[in-house]
């Protein structure tokens, strides 16, 4: 009882002497970054035992005033998302200015999983992270292209020039034959579905416009991407993630006053020049026509101008016989006139095009709540006339601290995609980029009366039935449009039971639904050959008017997981952190396709199709829908534990569950795992002197990461159709999908990693280095099975491959005065591939790739030609010899060589892979200005070419590139590329092997060399003087110019667009383009 | 408390987890399906018998029932050319394949039904019974067309010692086999259909299903077994226990249905489509056969369609609804045959005159019987195979009756060049498929 009151007196006597004694003292906060004043940050006094005695928080101009006892000597200034900073009050003082600093500095220390955030300090495995912002990245359209040449181990490579087109990633190599090879992505902390790339082969397909999900990103709304390379990070993520995992990080608001941001760029992307491509002119042209009408060469004899202006004249065979002078004056003139019309069909097909990108963001927050919203737009049009693709973005982030304990979150990303082009078809000659160069350069598009002239030259297939084509009349009675709109949508919550302990779960939704619509008009080419495939009894059995055929996607997927994360310190050098959780994932697919016919765009009427025959109605289905659903559970745990702040010792491993139909559930679940460790020998005592080194750490990493095939299952599995025996009976069957094979085991791939960290004299020099070694075995393929299994193959372990390779980042800073800066970086990945074992059927004539890169490319060793024009081949023992020779040919074309000696005619040339791939960045700063260049290359690449031109199908009715003019003739001896052949040169057998077995492509002279240094971007930034801003209210702006794609330095790539292209002759160049940018704040 | 909390919300989390998942992973594929009830392996059997391509239409073209004259696409022409002027070696690359590997996928769904019968789940023990009978049915019939593509004649070779094809009696993907001798497959394919009496149990499908194993199709097809391997007691007697229990013919003076026609009354099973659309039309029907038929024989005009003075086309063939395996008119020679060879006259007399009577107008037919009537043994045999080929051609009979009985030599005609399969050619036996080969080496040891 005399204790209480002892208290309370003394407690009273206290309050008194407080009141009796305090100061004021006022103050103004700010933002050190900045110096923008902070509202809301607490300003306190605290007690002895650590809790708020007193305090208030800044108002709107970031000033505060507070009573302070005056026994009181300490302040501390708090505010959310900055570093606390105690003040120290004077005797003599009562004004104080405080500058606080954003924790983004340190946050940039902790490397964002997608799980975690691990301090770097103690992170074990081999990640890359990088900050997003206009000086890095330059002006790309998505995100996807933002990465080329920024990340060491991993190669980027540019399908196409066309607007949307998708870039291919590779994190360290390619790891699977059959299986995907795209990384998996993940968006704060949820992994993206959709994100796989077609192969090469359908990306030629144009009419196959195809985004992936990443597409819908916008980059401006992007914080950082961190790049997850070695199992010991990649693990966590389980199955998915054998490729690497790409992780994003959106920004988000910070507490303060609200921010506005504006940026726009506005892009000239000028039009393609194919001077290049070397394609023959009229004159050429026609004189060509002219010579080959006289030879004996006779493929499609009746095409091109020539032959058509000599049989309207009826003198054909007077020409072949007499030559030029045996034509009539009138005939003479004709050809003449033809020689005179140059039509550019690049000029008319292109164009120089401007391009539009606005973005607007809105941000803030105080220390209970932060907000970041942003909209964005952009429009591009492509170089080829017809083509565009624009995207509206939303973004709305907010994070809410609802007490001490307590943190929630929700974000939305939606955004609408448009890609609009015409229609064009697989075998090509539609398609403007390809078209430009076979159209004949004496063709016009037009007659003279206005109306479309219909290229007769350019059709491959049917001969005389062939369906009118005109490029003109296509782009106008066509479309291929599609509107892609996707919505993510993340909620989050964390609650922090104390400093040791805390539970956090994820909810995230993805809605991707897209359609594509292709609508041909009566009159258009994609009509009337649809027309001529279903003919019956003479005639088509569509009806008159077009068709509108519509396909709709639709994807939904959600996961949840959640997280228990427990960190402790014991005795100040023990440190452990351990995490376990669950996750759960659900996603489904739907497509639905439906055509019309007879359609009408005005009315949207269609009529329908009377089939005379079943098999008619089969082969053009007009309703399909597809249905696919997928469940995942997993648990995954991580640890680490770190001694001495020096040796970490992490380690995780996950189990992956999937709803395998068919298969027993105990087969189910997949371990995965990973060992890793981590020693910062900076900070050993004996480095203590060492004052140099700021940054030492080693790394090593092993891990085990897998898959399954889901296709294949012990059992019978079918999938149920419809069928018709007997007339009138349609029935239900079911036809058994894949061989059962109870015998098939995980694909497997073991991955070590060991890596140094090292940054010398105070960051001058960075570097890391990592070796990697990654082994897959028991590969799954296909394998040959006795035809009386009933089957002819099944899904089996089959190959084993590895890839080997170093990867170097290397961060210098050159000179650094008051006002200039100079920093580089060079980054650059180094993979061997190596096929170990793959099982290669008996009868196959092209060798296996066991010993060589999995991308091998092997060809026909030549030795230029002999004296009748035809190719020599280099035989094993050195020595020159015919294809007849070489092949031990028949007169039938067909070897006489066991599979075996075929397989051995071959020579490993390269591989389609690059041996050295990576980018070199360079920034200079000066005052206000910032210059970067950032350069990009891949090294050691072959690709296969298509021959310029078929020497037994050489097709005159279609222009060509200049290598036909320099061609082997009787006059010409001395050329390096192969005569005309045709079947009465009495080589009967190697005709027919060219003519009918495309020997010529087979010729290492095909394969090209691709290596590549592209200057991607050079871009100049201007950050406008304060004191013209602050008059109008704005913060700070800054203005830039760019160029992209400017210039490339390569191998030979003669006769082609870009070295990128090369092999793919349909892909639209990669476009130069000239970039205005702007970037307000206020 | 701090730890007790830990330990509850782990607990309850991998409770809620372990046991939700299982349920959240159980996700049936839409349209995918592991068959389990009797209507699923139902479906799964008319995938079977959808698939049943029995190759048919090939050596139709292989026998002597065709000519070919060059006046088709050339697509069909070189896709059948070299099949019909037995050219085996250096064949045009065009030229169709036989489907080795079709047989077995047939006798592979089977066999999972074979294997699986007593796990089918639903339906009535009868369905049940039915299904697997079907199925040995269908194995036995898979294993009778390989063994006469394949194969040595039975009536032409020393059935224990001569390589036949492998028997396909399980599921086993992976398992490499040798290839059985003729007498131990005839003897499966015999076992098979007494398996299949001991379950089948429909006597009747309704229209549409008839191409289903029924309960008389087990005679029927031991009569065609039997007459392959020459046993003409047991072939006479299944013969006319078909003819007895459904002897129904088509009377084709007055009839309109067409006897293969799946609606036929003679139809027992309709099951095999012999002549695609596609194939029909690539050849003419051969003027030899059409020279066979005598005036007054209803069955020339019915049967074909003369387009010029030289070229004729088949009526019968090219379409589902003429599906067929089994027929009442196939019972009645075989069983004249089978007669004659056990020195019967009256009885082959018997069953040939009741054919032929439905067959001939009527004002022609007394002259035909009396003929008939007065022919040695030999010329009645001859009659007798004739008269099979009239009314069997173009329904996968022919070549199969050439091998096994006197294998006689052909001669064909094309572009002026004359090609000639030799009495007893060792081409009457095919060649396995190169892809068979490539996929189990061991096929190609003779």
């Amino acid at each position: 009882m005399r204790k209480i009151e002892c208290t309370l007196l003394l407690l009273f006597a206290g309050l008194l002497a407080t009141t009796a004694q305090t100061r004021t003292v006022t103050g103004e906060i700010f933002d050190k970054a900045d110096n923008q004043p902070l509202i809301g940050a607490t300003v306190a006094i605290m007690s002895k035992a650590g809790t708020v005695a007193n305090g208030t928080t800044t108002d709107l101009d970031g000033k505060f005033r507070i009573e302070v006892p005056v026994n009181v000597h300490d302040l501390t200034c708090r505010f959310i998302g900055y570093t606390t900073v105690p003040v120290h009050l004077r005797a003599n003082q009562n004004h104080y200015k405080i500058y606080m600093d954003n924790q983004s500095k340190e946050l940039g220390e902790l490397i964002v999983t997608g799980y975690q955030a691990i301090d770097r300090r103690k992170l074990t495995s081999a990640v890359t992270t990088m900050k997003i912002s206009d000086e890095k990245i330059g002006a790309v359209k998505s995100i996807d292209q933002a990465l080329a040449g920024q990340i060491a181990g991993l190669s980027s490579v540019t399908s196409s020039g066309s607007p949307g087109a998708p870039v291919k990633l590779r994190i360290r190599g390619t790891s699977s034959i059959n299986g995907s090879q795209d990384p998996l992505w993940v968006l704060d902390g949820i992994p993206l579905e959709g994100t796989d790339i077609p192969s090469m082969e359908e990306l030629k397909d144009i009419d196959n416009i195809y985004q992936t999900s990443i597409a819908g990103i916008n980059p401006a709304d992007i914080e950082s991407i961190t790049v997850l390379k070695d199992a010991a990070a990649t693990a966590i993520y389980g199955a998915r993630a054998a490729n690497g995992v790409i992780v994003i990080t959106t920004k988000q608001g910070k507490a303060g006053k609200p921010q506005i941001n504006f940026s726009t760029k506005l892009t000239y992307n000028p039009k393609t020049d194919i001077d290049r491509l070397n394609l023959m002119t009229s004159e050429e042209k026609v004189n060509l026509e002219l010579d080959l009408l006289r030879s004996d060469f006779t493929y499609r004899e009746t095409k091109g101008g020539v032959a058509q202006i000599l049989g309207e004249y009826g003198l054909t065979d007077a020409y072949k016989a007499g030559g030029w002078d045996a034509l009539s004056p009138e005939a003479q003139s004709a050809v003449n006139r033809l020689k005179a019309i140059n039509t550019d069909w690049n000029d008319i097909l292109f164009r120089g095009v401007f391009n539009q990108e606005y973005n607007i963001s809105l941000s803030g927050g105080s220390d209970k709540a932060t907000y970041y919203s942003a909209v964005g737009y952009y429009v591009e049009q492509g170089n080829v006339d017809g083509v565009k693709n624009d995207r509206f973005n939303m973004t709305l982030k907010t994070n809410y601290r609802i007490n001490s304990k307590l943190k929630v979150g929700a974000s939305a990303f939606a955004n609408r995609r448009k890609q609009h082009t015409y229609l064009t078809y697989s075998e090509g000659f539609t398609n403007p980029v390809y078209y430009s160069r076979i159209a004949n350069p004496y063709m016009t598009p037009y007659n003279e009366d206005g109306s479309y002239r219909y290229d007769t030259n350019v059709q491959h297939s049917r001969g005389d039935i062939a369906p009118d084509f005109n490029i003109f009349e296509e782009r106008a009675n066509t479309q291929n449009e599609n509107t892609s709109t996707s919505l993510m949508s993340i909620f989050d919550a964390e609650f922090k039971w104390d400093e040791h302990f805390k539970i956090t779960s994820q909810f995230g939704l993805q809605w991707d639904e897209s359609t594509i619509e292709k609508y041909a008009a009566h009159d258009s080419y994609a009509m009337r050959r649809e027309k001529v495939n279903h003919i019956y009894n003479g005639s088509t059995i569509l009806p008159e008017g077009g068709n509108n055929k519509i396909t709709e996607n639709h994807r939904t997927q959600w996961t949840w997981k959640a997280m228990a994360e427990y960190q402790n310190r014991f005795k100040e050098i023990h440190d452990l952190e351990l995490m376990a959780g669950v996750e759960l994932r659900h996603n489904e697919d739907k497509s639905l396709y439906s055509a019309a016919y007879g359609y009408d765009r005005r009315t949207l009427t269609s009529v329908p199709i009377i089939f005379p025959t079943e098999q008619m109605a089969r082969n053009l289905p007009l309703h399909t829908e597809t249905h696919l659903e997928n469940a995942f559970v997993s648990w995954f745990a991580t640890g680490s534990y770190t001694l001495h702040h020096r040796y970490t010792l992490g380690g995780s491993i996950r189990f992956d569950g999937s709803d395998i139909f068919g298969v027993a559930k105990k087969y189910r679940y997949l371990p995965l795992y990973s060992v890793s460790g981590l020693w910062r020998i900076s900070d050993e005592p004996f480095m203590k002197n060492v004052t140099a080194i700021g940054n030492w750490g080693l790394r090593a990493s092993y891990g085990l990461q897998g898959n399954i095939d889901k296709n294949t299952s012990p059992f019978l599995i079918g999938q149920y159709i419809k069928t018709t025996l007997l007339p009138n009976n349609p029935e239900d069957a079911i036809r058994p999908a894949n061989a059962p094979n109870p015998d098939l085991r995980w694909e497997k791939t073991q991955s070590a990693n060991i890596g140094m960290d090292i940054s010398l004299w105070d960051e001058i020099l960075s570097l890391s280095v990592d070796y990697y070694y990654r082994k897959g075995t028991d590969l799954i393929g296909l394998r040959m099975l006795p035809l009386e299994s009933g089957y002819s193959s099944t899904t089996v372990n089959w190959a084993s491959m590895k890839n080997e390779g170093v990867e170097v980042a290397l961060t210098t800073r050159n000179l650094r005065t008051k006002h200039f800066s100079w920093f580089t970086n060079l980054n650059f990945g180094f993979n061997k591939n190596t096929v170990l074992r793959e099982t290669v059927a008996e009868n196959a004539t092209r060798p296996s790739r066991e010993g060589y890169p999995v991308g091998a490319i092997f060809a026909y060793k030549t030795a230029g030609l002999d004296d009748e024009g035809y190719p020599l081949f280099l035989n094993r023992d050195g020595q020159k010899v015919t294809a007849t020779e070489f092949l031990k040919l028949n007169n039938a074309g067909a070897s006489t060589l066991s599979a075996e000696e075929q397989r051995n005619l071959y020579s490993y040339i390269g591989s389609n892979e690059p041996k050295v791939s990576g980018g070199f960045m360079n920034t200079l700063k000066y005052k206000k200005l910032t210059l970067g260049v950032n350069c990009i290359f891949n090294f050691g690449m072959y690709v296969q070419t298509t021959p310029t031109y078929d020497p037994t199908n050489y097709d005159r009715g279609l222009n060509s590139n200049r290598d036909i003019l320099y061609r082997w003739t009787p006059e010409n001896t001395g050329a390096s590329l192969p005569k005309l052949m045709t079947r009465n040169d009495g080589r009967t057998g190697e005709y027919l092997r060219y003519t009918e077995q495309n020997l010529y492509r087979e010729l290492d002279i095909w394969v090209k060399k691709q290596n590549y240094f592209r200057f991607e971007s050079i871009r100049l930034g201007y950050e406008l003087p304060e004191k013209w801003l602050k008059p109008i209210g704005i913060k700070s702006a800054s203005v830039s110019l760019e160029g992209r794609n400017l210039w490339v330095i390569a191998s030979d790539y003669h006769n082609y667009l870009d070295p990128e292209t090369m092999g793919n002759p349909y892909a639209a160049p990669i476009p130069k383009s000239f970039i205005f940018g702007l970037n307000v704040n206020f | 408390m701090k730890k007790q909390f830990i330990q509850i919300a782990f607990a309850l989390i991998s409770a809620w987890t372990l046991t939700a998942c299982n349920d959240f992973l159980d996700i049936t594929p839409v349209g995918k399906v592991i068959p389990e009830t009797v209507e699923e392996y139902r479906a799964l059997m008319t995938e079977a018998y959808s698939r049943l391509h029995t190759d048919r239409d090939k050596v139709t073209f292989r026998s002597d029932e065709l000519t070919m004259q060059g006046e088709q696409d050339a697509t069909s022409l070189d896709s059948y050319l070299d099949i019909w002027r037995w050219m085996d070696v250096g064949a045009d690359e065009a030229t169709l394949s036989f489907d080795w590997g079709g047989f077995y996928y047939v006798s592979y769904i089977a066999n999972n039904v074979i294997e699986n019968r007593n796990n089918i789940t639903a339906g009535t023990a009868d369905e049940r019974r039915q299904l697997a009978g079907e199925a040995y049915m269908l194995r036995a019939f898979v294993h009778f067309c390989l063994i006469n593509l394949y194969a040595e004649p039975y009536t032409h070779c020393d059935p224990a010692t001569t390589k036949g094809i492998p028997l396909k009696l399980n599921s086993n993907i992976n398992e490499v086999l040798a290839r059985n001798s003729v007498a131990e497959v005839y003897e499966a394919i015999l076992a098979d259909i007494n398996a299949a009496e001991q379950l089948l149990n429909v006597e009747q499908w309704p229209e549409g299903q008839t191409y289903r194993f029924n309960t008389l199709s087990v005679n029927a097809f031991r009569a065609r077994v039997h007459l392959y391997m020459g046993n003409w007691q047991q072939a006479y007697d299944y013969a006319t226990d078909v003819v007895t229990r459904h002897g129904a013919l088509e009377d084709l003076p007055t009839s309109t249905v067409l006897p293969n026609h799946y609606l036929s009354v003679e139809a027992i099973l309709s099951m095999e489509s012999i002549f695609l659309s596609s194939s029909l039309g690539v050849g003419y029907v051969s003027s030899d056969l059409l020279a066979l038929y005598r005036s007054g024989d209803m069955r020339k005009n019915k049967f074909y369609r003369q387009i010029t003075a030289s070229t004729a086309e088949m009526l019968k063939s090219g379409a589902e609804e003429f599906r067929c395996t089994f027929r009442s008119a196939e019972f009645y020679l075989t069983a004249a045959e089978a007669a004659l060879e056990l020195n019967d006259t009256d009885k082959a007399l018997h069953y040939l005159t009741e054919l032929m009577k439905k067959r001939y107008h009527s004002a022609q037919y007394p002259k035909y019987e009396t003929l008939v009537r007065g022919m040695t043994k030999d010329e009645l045999r001859q009659e007798i195979h004739d008269e099979r080929f009239r009314e069997l051609a173009f329904e996968g009979h022919r070549w199969f009756d050439l091998r096994r009985t006197t294998r006689p030599q052909l001669t064909k005609t094309y572009n002026g060049e004359t090609y000639v399969l030799e009495k007893d050619d060792p081409r009457y036996t095919l060649r396995i498929p190169a892809a068979a080969i490539e996929a189990n080496p061991g096929l190609d040891e003779d």
